[in-house]
């Protein structure tokens, strides 16, 4: 086997307020095969972001936090590289997507000059001409035809779906190994995102990207990953190919969460209790399907 | 820019505004070639025609010593545009800064920073600039030193709470995210997002920093004679209400004229540039 992109073990994280020592992930383990799409479900509060930002090494600078366990980018502990390596790593080798694309881009620059800055962490000397050259090729990839209009403006001026395909044609602008997606396109609408989605499947297939997805969308997770991490109050409660899961949900709680799904035949959301003992049975781990 | 300028020529109050500054700038930057008496700016005596009322050639009548008025007013107000000026270039870049720094790094910076510039914002303005200018010599470099060191907290202060701001948008963590470092992040993303706020306020100071510089000077501690201003004008014809009321009242006009018109184009500005977020 080869190494995975992203492997966590055993990671815990807690923050130190005044009233005392909270303890928000309980260990989580997961990893991301390369070129592997895997999805990161939990309801909100559940410790889905806090895991993207300490994989992006947004939270180890925090004083409050406290972090154990361990985080391996591609082999290398994340907490054994000094500060400069870490930094390397972000922009070039992993990058990320947001919920909301129109405020992830800065309101006073044009995309083309945001594009630029982006591809100058890959390449520091790279000209103008040349960024602009490459971001529309990456910009046609996600099917935005007219790109010099689109890298000719600012961010307000364009629509959410176009800013979506524009912050996704960014994320892979410097050929990352790992795409952290952090519920992407939340802030639009459901077709839009759906294309979006299809787009940034397409896309990561071509450059073979590992895609950690986060989300609590479970119809876009099924139609996204490969395989499926159930997280409930920083815990994992249920992982394995996104079939098996969502086919024979094992774990109390994924089952409720499976039934929370909202349907076309319609019948309503069933009643399920806030908190329930039974969500906090042990993990329930699908075997991985045989390849053949 | 050009959207800029054709909304203030747009609306009469800030088009007033404008007239009002391209006044003042123009006949400071030339002064040499508008002033009828161009030596009456400095220490020249000419009894023969001390203290007349406004006639030709003297249109706003003649001080103490018979300088014309109107030359002194027009010199004046080139002293009092550089010193708005290299104030403002010195207190802005300052207060902007530290702004910048405590607003985005938080933590312990951000309280000693904010709270060294709540120091500066409790004693009121013209007691310190007051104060520097008692112990130093009243002369126009120490002026413009006492009115940066009271003017940059503000600065800090409006740009502190913007950074606050910006600071939680998304594009900032996606400039984290992507590995720009703090400096790009202060200076190349939440700076440019600070601009607008930050030249309507310079733009509202150039008329107080030009009040206070006269109010430095109206109570003996700024530039010192014979070098004209406006300030200083005022307080020696003051002695002389109100008979020779032009010594007084034509001063105080162009403070007016000055402090007025920064202030329409600001108000403008604050109207056009908040209007566009």
């Amino acid at each position: 086997m080869s190494i995975p992109t992203l492997d966590i073990q055993d990671l815990k994280l807690g923050f130190k307020g005044y009233t005392g020592y909270a303890e928000v992930l309980h260990g989580i383990s997961l990893s991301v095969a390369p070129g592997e799409r895997v999805a990161l479900v939990g309801e909100s509060g559940s410790g889905k972001s806090v895991t993207a930002r300490i994989v992006l090494g947004l939270l180890q600078e925090l004083r409050t936090a406290r972090i154990s366990g361990s985080v391996r980018f591609e082999g290398k502990e994340l907490d054994r590289l000094t500060k400069r390596e870490r930094h390397a790593l972000r922009g070039r080798a992993m990058s990320m997507i947001f919920q909301d694309p129109t405020s992830s881009l800065n309101p006073v620059f044009r995309i083309g000059e945001q594009f630029h800055d982006v591809l100058r962490r890959a390449d520091a000397k790279i000209t103008r001409e040349a960024a602009l050259e490459r971001a529309a090729s990456i910009l046609a990839e996600v099917s935005v035809r007219d790109a010099d209009r689109v890298l000719n403006a600012f961010p307000f001026q364009l629509s959410g779906g176009l800013n979506q395909r524009v912050m996704i044609a960014m994320a892979l602008a410097n050929e990352p190994a790992l795409l952290i997606a952090d519920e992407p396109g939340t802030a639009l609408d459901v077709t839009v995102q759906a294309q979006t989605l299809q787009l940034m499947r397409k896309l990561v297939e071509e450059h073979h990207t590992a895609v950690l997805f986060i989300s609590h969308n479970l119809g876009v997770v099924r139609e996204f990953a490969d395989r499926v991490y159930v997280i409930y109050k920083g815990r994992i409660v249920e992982q394995g190919p996104t079939r098996a899961v969502f086919e024979g949900p094992r774990h109390p709680y994924t089952r409720a969460l499976m039934a929370a799904v909202p349907r076309l035949t319609g019948g309503g959301i069933p009643d399920i209790e806030e908190n329930s003992p039974d969500f906090g049975a042990p993990i329930e781990i699908h075997p991985d399907e045989v390849q053949t | 820019m050009k959207r800029t300028l054709a909304i203030l020529t747009a609306n009469p109050l800030s088009l007033l505004g404008l007239v009002l500054v391209f006044v003042v700038v123009f006949s400071a930057v030339f002064a040499d070639f508008i002033a009828p008496f161009p030596e009456h700016a400095g220490a020249v005596v000419d009894f023969a025609n001390f203290n007349q009322p406004p006639q030709w050639p003297y249109i706003f009548g003649t001080d103490l010593v018979g300088r014309d008025l109107f030359t002194r007013v027009i010199y004046a107000y080139r002293i009092s545009l550089i010193l708005g000026i290299v104030v403002l270039a010195i207190a802005v870049p300052i207060g902007v800064s530290i702004g910048l720094v405590a607003g985005y790094l938080g933590g312990r910076t951000e309280y000693v920073l904010m709270r060294l510039t709540d120091v500066f914002l409790s004693v009121p303005p013209l007691v310190l600039a007051m104060s520097i200018m008692g112990v130093l010599k009243p002369t126009l470099a120490n002026g413009m030193l006492a009115v940066t060191v009271m003017w940059w907290p503000w600065y800090t202060r409006l740009v502190y709470n913007i950074t606050r701001g910006e600071k939680e948008e998304g594009y900032v963590l996606a400039a984290e995210v992507i590995g720009a470092s703090r400096l790009h992040i202060i200076f190349r993303e939440i700076l440019p997002n600070c601009v607008p706020a930050i030249v309507t306020k310079m733009t509202l100071d150039m008329g107080f920093v030009i009040l206070i510089a006269s109010s430095l000077s109206f109570l003996g501690l700024g530039v010192q004679p014979p070098t004209p201003d406006l300030g200083s004008m005022v307080a020696d014809g003051a002695k002389y209400l109100p008979d020779s009321w032009w010594l007084t009242i034509f001063p105080g006009l162009a403070i007016l004229v000055a402090v007025f018109g920064f202030n329409l184009i600001g108000d403008a500005l604050r109207d056009i540039l908040g209007a566009e977020q």
